[in-house]
């Protein structure tokens, strides 16, 4: 039989923390594109280039379309896709601290929903916008 | 008095079981209604409805099986990680007719001019934050689902890994009821 602590070195931890930090850096994906394409037309437009393979992602009517939400998705699905890929590479043989990525995930996780509520978000994305010269 | 574990009589299964039986099929409704309602829009209704209801009720039948993974016991992983998969594809199925009645909502004269002509805030918060959250429950279970399935059965010597996935499903489920309970609130308001 196996012993457990045998078991236990060939476990890497670093493909779990791929896996999550790419879904991290997807919903920053989301959160920043979505203030971005709401600042001035020409972004929106920007944004909304990249999801224009989507069906129904342009369009108006009645039957309406899901217009630069697709474009936010889309580069949402690019980042969490390609950093997963990428960062499994890197880390499939790493074992990194869980105990210090768990409290990090989960409060990355608050900070990023939080910034996805409009009354809290927009005073600090108008703040960054300005110092861009966006207004 | 002796305090061994409590195991259910037969009795006590049949009450339990009817009464999940019931309570689920009487919840399947509530979206299913969607179908019949006066509407050009009830078949994509519909789907994200019962498809939501049904990734809800899965969902938090996971948060019962996440709890041993986080305390670090000892799971019937096989069972455990097809679980996780099928709610998987559930919050896929959610996500993506979320997206399909999400055009109507924006449509001409749909719910989104509707609220925004007579309770903005409805539309401008609540909406512009349940459309991002929706989003995330579909990628926290497939990372859970693919920890389960990538490190297989020696996964139960890492605690540490086992806890993770755990508070992953919490996490996701979280997501999806703030995501279903905003949804259900809209629909209220303005249906499509």
């Amino acid at each position: 039989m196996q012993n457990p602590a045998d078991n236990q070195q060939v476990l890497h931890s670093g493909p779990v923390v791929a896996a999550s930090l790419s879904l991290l850096l997807a919903f920053l994906t989301l959160m920043v594109s979505h203030h971005i394409s709401r600042l001035t037309r020409e972004l929106d437009n920007m944004v909304h280039a990249y999801g224009h393979w989507i069906p129904g992602s342009t369009g108006s009517g009645p039957d309406g379309s899901i217009g630069s939400y697709s474009g936010k998705e889309t580069l949402a699905l690019m980042v969490w896709l390609g950093s997963w890929l990428i960062f499994h590479q890197l880390w499939r043989k790493q074992d990194l601290s869980l105990q210090v990525w768990t409290r990090f995930f989960v409060i990355s996780l608050v900070v990023i929903t939080l910034g996805f509520f409009h009354p809290l978000s927009d005073p600090i994305v108008l703040f960054v916008a300005g110092l861009f010269g966006i207004h | 008095m002796q305090a061994g574990e409590y195991i259910h009589d037969h009795f006590t299964k049949i009450v339990v079981r009817s009464q999940v039986a019931i309570a689920f099929t009487l919840l399947l409704l509530l979206p299913a209604a969607n179908f019949f309602y006066p509407t050009d829009y009830g078949l994509k209704a519909g789907i994200h409805g019962v498809s939501a209801i049904l990734a809800i009720v899965i969902g938090t039948y996971l948060t019962h099986r996440a709890i041993p993974l986080i305390k670090g016991m000892h799971v019937r992983l096989e069972s455990l990680r097809r679980w996780v998969l099928f709610a998987t594809v559930l919050n896929l199925a959610g996500a993506i007719s979320g997206n399909w009645i999400y055009m109507r909502y924006r449509g001409q004269d749909g719910p989104r001019d509707w609220i925004l002509a007579h309770v903005p805030n409805f539309h401008n918060v609540l909406m512009e934050f349940k459309e991002f959250v929706s989003l995330f429950p579909f990628p926290l279970m497939l990372a859970a689902t693919f920890t389960l399935y990538y490190y297989g059965m020696p996964i139960q010597y890492r605690r540490d890994i086992t806890r993770f996935v755990g508070i992953t499903i919490l996490v996701s489920w979280s997501f999806l009821l703030l995501g279903f309970a905003a949804g259900l609130v809209l629909a209220k308001l303005r249906f499509v």
